[in-house]
């Protein structure tokens, strides 16, 4: 006992928080922070450039009662409700396709990703090519002008297409790595059984997927919830707000209207949202004994 | 029975593949169309002759300065994020001191904050402080480490041996000799997967960028590319240059990197 343990206790404790002084800047500072100003900014109205002022609960009342949060409500999860199961049901298909483990599964499974680590936004203008009315590739080989992207029913079944394109070579590497690590004796077991293809899917597969098809589902909301860059370079919102989407209303509002206080509100009300979402998977990943995600 | 299941997955494997392949493919081919050729032949036609017209009109838009200072802030956060976010977790995984279970929950809490949520306050702040349309707005949010990546790292720091730095310290290391020496060998394919995905992230960011810089001094390649195409609407074959030129490093990183990307993605999970 005596001096020594204690003064390599406090000469550890001073390493320590030496160590975690970066990253504890960057955490109060770009993460905390933001969370208190948002709630702040909501409560005030400003141009971008002139005063700040207070106005209470104004912004609250002007979003809440706006048709246009509305229609972009509707238009988020609109676009959640059909991105995340294609993407969710294609994954799980190509995934299944890449378990046989055939040779060159690795090669296929490598090559559906490469969307994914694209940028989403130049991604987004090589398809805006892509469907071009007039000189687009479609329409090429259609023959005829569609439109696409200004058509208000097409517009947003077209953008989620585009993005369950981007998003299913990443859905299908979890699918895979939740088929794989199913034990093969259980496998075996049921086509002794004389389980045929289908009912081993069905009756052992799928269930022992769960963990994985939740994991997939979730993050895919919260990811679909927030889609931004590919609204942004493919539609602007467009047509009669059919495609926009909180991000980019959010976006808009502060940076296109110079109505931050109004942005900050929308900011909030997504925020609650998705807290809410995580907070779901939490209270079910603590109910399972074990943690693994995949 | 087994050739005729296998030739139907394959069949379906092929699908996917040319599906996924096939935009990239005409949005390159494009790339190396004349205008001319685009404008009065069909927009499908293959280029001939080849021409690199297009790529050198995208100096001309201020490319060149884009995709320099994108490389300068991807290597600037690649390089403060692994630094800071390694120093983090070895102070979280390997050292005792007050407080220090309360501060790692505030880290852990911070993973539920959507980049969505703060990109107006940020604004806000960064405005306050005078740093609109400079390089440190671009790299000061992400360059002191992410709650994620220390998150990973701490649970890999706590898996090296004791002992190794234990006798390590014996001969009189000090923290950071720990580290270096000991704890970053150890690390390798953890390192490795955050580097990769977060130079992917870093170099694909596009809101932050979009509002925190204007004109084209700080100008990223996203922000370019998106500035292009809404300038130049109908010259297809220009914006499919600056595209390819967007997604091109990605590709080569990809192929270079190919299975340890796969890999980041299932180890991280999250963009």
């Amino acid at each position: 006992m005596g001096r020594r343990p204690i003064r390599r206790s406090t000469s550890n404790a001073v390493a320590g928080y030496a160590l975690l002084a970066p990253s504890l800047f960057g955490v109060v500072t770009f993460l905390v922070l933001p969370m208190f100003v948002v709630l702040w900014l909501s409560l005030h109205s400003w141009d971008l450039l002139g005063p700040i002022r207070y106005v209470g609960l104004g912004n609250w009342r002007s979003v809440l009662t706006d048709e246009t949060f509305g229609t972009s409500m509707v238009a988020t999860l609109a676009f959640i409700l059909l991105v995340v199961p294609l993407q969710t049901v294609l994954g799980l298909l190509a995934a299944s396709l890449l378990a046989v483990n055939l040779p060159a599964s690795g090669f296929f499974r490598t090559l559906y990703v490469l969307p994914w680590i694209c940028s989403p936004l130049a991604i987004a203008v090589l398809w805006k090519w892509i469907l071009a009315p007039t000189d687009g590739a479609v329409s090429t080989v259609l023959g005829r002008p569609v439109e696409w992207l200004t058509d208000p029913t097409l517009a947003l079944p077209v953008v989620s297409a585009v993005t369950v394109w981007t998003n299913v070579g990443y859905v299908t590497l979890f699918f895979l790595a939740g088929i794989l690590a199913i034990p093969r004796d259980i496998q075996n077991a049921a086509r002794t059984d004389g389980a045929t293809t289908w009912q081993r899917f069905r009756y052992v597969t799928l269930p022992m997927l769960r963990p994985t098809l939740f994991f997939v589902l979730v993050t895919g909301i919260v990811s679909a919830a927030q889609v931004f860059d590919t609204v942004y370079a493919l539609t602007g919102g467009g047509p009669q707000g059919r495609t926009d989407v909180i991000a980019h209303r959010i976006y808009a509002e502060a940076f296109g209207a110079a109505a931050v206080g109004r942005a900050a509100v929308m900011a909030v009300v997504l925020f609650a949202l998705l807290l809410g979402v995580t907070l779901v998977q939490h209270v079910y990943f603590r109910r399972r004994i074990s943690y693994d995600l995949v | 029975m087994t050739w005729s299941r296998n030739a139907a997955v394959y069949a379906g494997l092929v699908v996917l593949a040319v599906v996924t392949l096939v935009p990239f493919g005409l949005g390159l081919l494009t790339s190396f169309t004349s205008a001319r050729q685009f404008n009065t032949e069909s927009p499908l036609s293959v280029p001939s002759p080849p021409t690199l017209a297009n790529y050198l009109g995208l100096g001309d838009a201020g490319f060149g300065r884009a995709i320099v200072v994108t490389a300068l802030v991807t290597a600037v956060i690649l390089l403060g994020q692994l630094t800071f976010s390694v120093f983090a977790a070895y102070a979280f995984a390997r050292m005792e001191f007050p407080g220090r279970d309360a501060l790692f929950w505030v880290y852990v809490a911070t993973l539920m904050v959507p980049a969505t949520v703060t990109v107006v306050p940020l604004y806000l702040m960064f405005a306050e402080a005078g740093l609109r349309n400079t390089f440190w707005a671009l790299v000061l949010p992400f360059m002191f480490g992410s709650p994620y990546a220390i998150f990973l790292l701490r649970e890999y720091f706590r898996t090296i041996p004791t002992d190794l730095i234990r006798a390590a310290r014996m001969d009189g290391a000090s923290t950071l000799d720990v580290i270096v020496h000991v704890v970053l060998p150890a690390s390798r394919p953890i390192l490795v997967t955050l580097a990769l995905i977060t130079a992917v992230s870093q170099w694909n960011n596009f809101m932050w960028p979009l509002v925190i810089t204007s004109g084209r001094t700080w100008q990223v390649l996203t922000v370019a590319t998106a500035g292009l195409q809404s300038r130049y609407d109908a010259q297809w074959t220009l914006v499919m240059a600056a595209t390819t030129v967007a997604i091109v490093p990605l590709i080569v990183l990809f192929v270079a990197f190919g299975r340890h990307i796969v890999g980041s993605i299932v180890v991280t999970g999250l963009k």
